[in-house]
């Protein structure tokens, strides 16, 4: 059995990955479980300078969900090569940088400076952020605008040789759209989806919970609709598809892979117990193991 | 900070609403006063998220908390008998400091801040501390659970047990200006902010216990921030706190 997944010039030694912005920068979980297990830690975003978030409270639990406004709250790209990249550089883990900014010179600016930074070639590549719902420029404007999609890709593909994969936004009536426009673009992989834009009244103060108004749903409660998207856009488009969104067993990690998705990410649900990614990838394997699949291009030979 | 397979020792009612779990608990992760757990109430998807819990006690293998049952997880948890299993992370967070100086040390506890005010009074019981510990009303009162042979004021809004007041009151009337002391405070958010204010117009130093929502608890997703006057103008409450000098802290 090979489960491992290439993407663009980089071998991933297997198919589970951790999301981003639900891990930190490895450290935080260090003590909890054993990172060489996990096969990639997608760190959480990094901007060119460093960003307070948004205001408080930025978390509210949901019907078996989690709506967060976060707003990108991170130690911007010097902050994150002083304080964070040593650490994961120590790890034997793949790490991919999770790249956001508020137009696409600043995506070129924190990715030209990561490549310069990286001299122990740390990077095994970059998730571009084009679909957070918690900002007000880049991100979601950026991601729903097919045009934009493919003009930041392939400035990105310009700027550095490490994998790109654009990460879409589900807050699309389409997402082959900018799935296909990724792929134009020369994205090595597309990963789907981020967050889905939610709101929680307080119905006793007569006011949103948070206060930006809206957030990004995410946990159990979308896997559904996750599901379908991964399943619509592995059909969409030739590169490999990075599925996510609601992960809570290796169970729903397998339904990813049966609908197209070469490597799959747990988000929410290292919040709710750290253990589960480990226990997915389990999972995954002994699915692969019992059904008599020896590769991830196996996974994809059963649902139309 | 641990991931623990804890077992139900005893789960009592202590008052209203209140609860007090012991667990088992290995003795090489001592947890200090201050700091917290986060638990798994159950393996279903509603609640999801691990709720955080301060510890209340720790002696030799069993660890306690004091709860208030509110929503979904803790009515979960105030179901839980013993042997039954806990999912358990910890401990997470910083510590209340000990006093250094000679100073009078006054802790002050209110709703669900009891628990760690308590394992904090037993903590520094050398140090001669004065307890605090106000309510609505009598029946939300654990006094069962108050550490005993400590000098304890009690306090509540209805003057059915104790003082006629908030706690706050209490200090109000309490202080006189040759008093050296140094507060500690655990509470709903109104009563640490009044005793900030406490604090700071009669120049003691004073440390607050906060709470927020929590998505990992152990620093990864920047979700329980609160206000701050320093750095990027955030803390997060699971790391740099939960405790915090209240003169640190954006009152609001
Ligand atoms: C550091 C810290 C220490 C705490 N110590 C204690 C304690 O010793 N005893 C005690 O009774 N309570 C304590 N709490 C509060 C406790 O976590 C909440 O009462 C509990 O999460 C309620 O969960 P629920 O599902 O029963 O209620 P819900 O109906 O879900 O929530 C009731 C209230 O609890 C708070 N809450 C909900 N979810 C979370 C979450 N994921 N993280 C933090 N708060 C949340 C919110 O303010 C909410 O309005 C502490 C909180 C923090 C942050
Ligand atoms: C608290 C939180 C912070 C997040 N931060 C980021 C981020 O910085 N960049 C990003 O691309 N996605 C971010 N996400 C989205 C997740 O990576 C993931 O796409 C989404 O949560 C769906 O997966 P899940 O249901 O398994 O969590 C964040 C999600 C959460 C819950
Ligand atoms: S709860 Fe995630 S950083 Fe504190």
């Amino acid at each position: 059995m090979d489960l491992s997944v290439k993407i663009g010039s980089t071998t991933f030694t297997n198919p589970l990955g951790v999301a981003s912005g639900t891990f930190g920068y490895g450290s935080e979980y260090e003590k909890l479980i054993d990172l060489a297990e996990i096969g990639t830690l997608y760190t959480k975003a990094v901007t060119p300078r460093p960003r307070p978030g948004n205001s408080i409270p930025r978390i509210i639990e949901t019907a078996s969900g989690l709506l967060n406004s976060i707003g990108l709250a991170n130690v911007g790209m010097v902050g994150f090569v002083e304080q964070k990249l040593p650490f994961l550089a120590t790890l034997s883990c793949s790490v991919v940088v999770n790249v956001a900014g508020d137009d696409p010179d600043e995506y070129r600016e924190v990715v030209e400076y990561l490549d310069r930074h990286d001299t122990v070639n740390t990077i095994k590549g970059y998730e571009v952020n084009i679909s957070c719902p918690n900002v007000k420029c880049g991100g979601l404007a950026l991601g729903t605008d097919p045009r934009q999609v493919e003009q930041l890709t392939r400035l990105l593909k310009k700027t550095t040789d490490k994998p790109i994969i654009m990460k879409l936004t589900p807050n699309v009536t389409d997402i082959t759209v900018p799935a296909r426009a990724a792929e134009a673009g020369g994205a090595d992989a597309v990963s789907c989806i981020n967050t889905l834009v939610g709101m929680v009244i307080d119905t006793s103060l007569k006011k949103t919970v948070l206060p930006a108004g809206t957030g990004g749903l995410s946990g159990p409660a979308v896997f559904p609709v996750a599901l379908a998207m991964v399943y619509r856009t592995a059909r969409a488009v030739t590169i490999p598809v990075i599925g996510l969104g609601g992960i809570m067993t290796a169970d729903h990690a397998v339904q990813f892979l049966l609908a197209g998705a070469s490597a799959v990410q747990v988000g929410t649900a290292n919040f709710v117990d750290p253990n589960i990614a480990v226990d997915v990838l389990r999972g995954i394997e002994k699915y692969a193991e019992t059904e008599r699949l020896t590769t991830i291009q196996d996974f994809h030979t059963f649902i139309e | 900070m641990k991931f623990i397979d804890a077992r139900v020792i005893d789960n009592v009612s202590v008052a209203e609403e209140y609860y007090e779990m012991s667990f088992s608990w290995p003795s090489e992760e001592t947890p200090l006063p201050g700091q917290f757990l986060t638990i798994r109430a159950s393996d279903r998807t509603t609640p999801l998220l691990r709720r955080p819990f301060a510890f209340s006690r720790f002696d030799d293998g069993v660890a306690r908390i004091i709860y208030q049952k509110r929503g979904d997880a803790t009515a979960i948890l105030a179901a839980k008998t013993r042997d039954e299993p806990l999912n358990v992370v910890g401990p997470l967070g910083n510590i209340f400091p000990v006093p250094r100086d000679s100073g009078r040390p006054v802790l002050v506890a209110g709703g669900v801040g009891i628990g760690p005010i308590f394992f904090f009074a037993e903590h520094i019981r050398a140090h001669n501390p004065l307890l605090v510990v106000g309510a609505r009303t009598r029946g939300l009162l654990p006094a069962e659970s108050c550490p005993h042979g400590i000098e304890t004021v009690y306090a509540t809004d209805d003057g059915s047990f104790g003082f006629h007041g908030t706690v706050v009151d209490v200090l109000k009337t309490t202080y006189s200006t040759d008093d050296n002391w140094i507060l500690y405070l655990c509470g709903p958010e109104p009563m640490l902010k009044a005793g900030h204010e406490f604090a700071t117009e009669r120049r003691v130093p004073a440390w607050v216990s906060l709470e927020q929502t929590m998505g990992c608890a152990v620093g990864a997703c920047m979700g329980c921030a609160v206000r701050v006057t320093g750095g990027l103008g955030y803390a997060r409450v699971c790391t740099e706190g939960p405790v915090f000098d209240s003169r640190e802290i954006v009152w609001t």
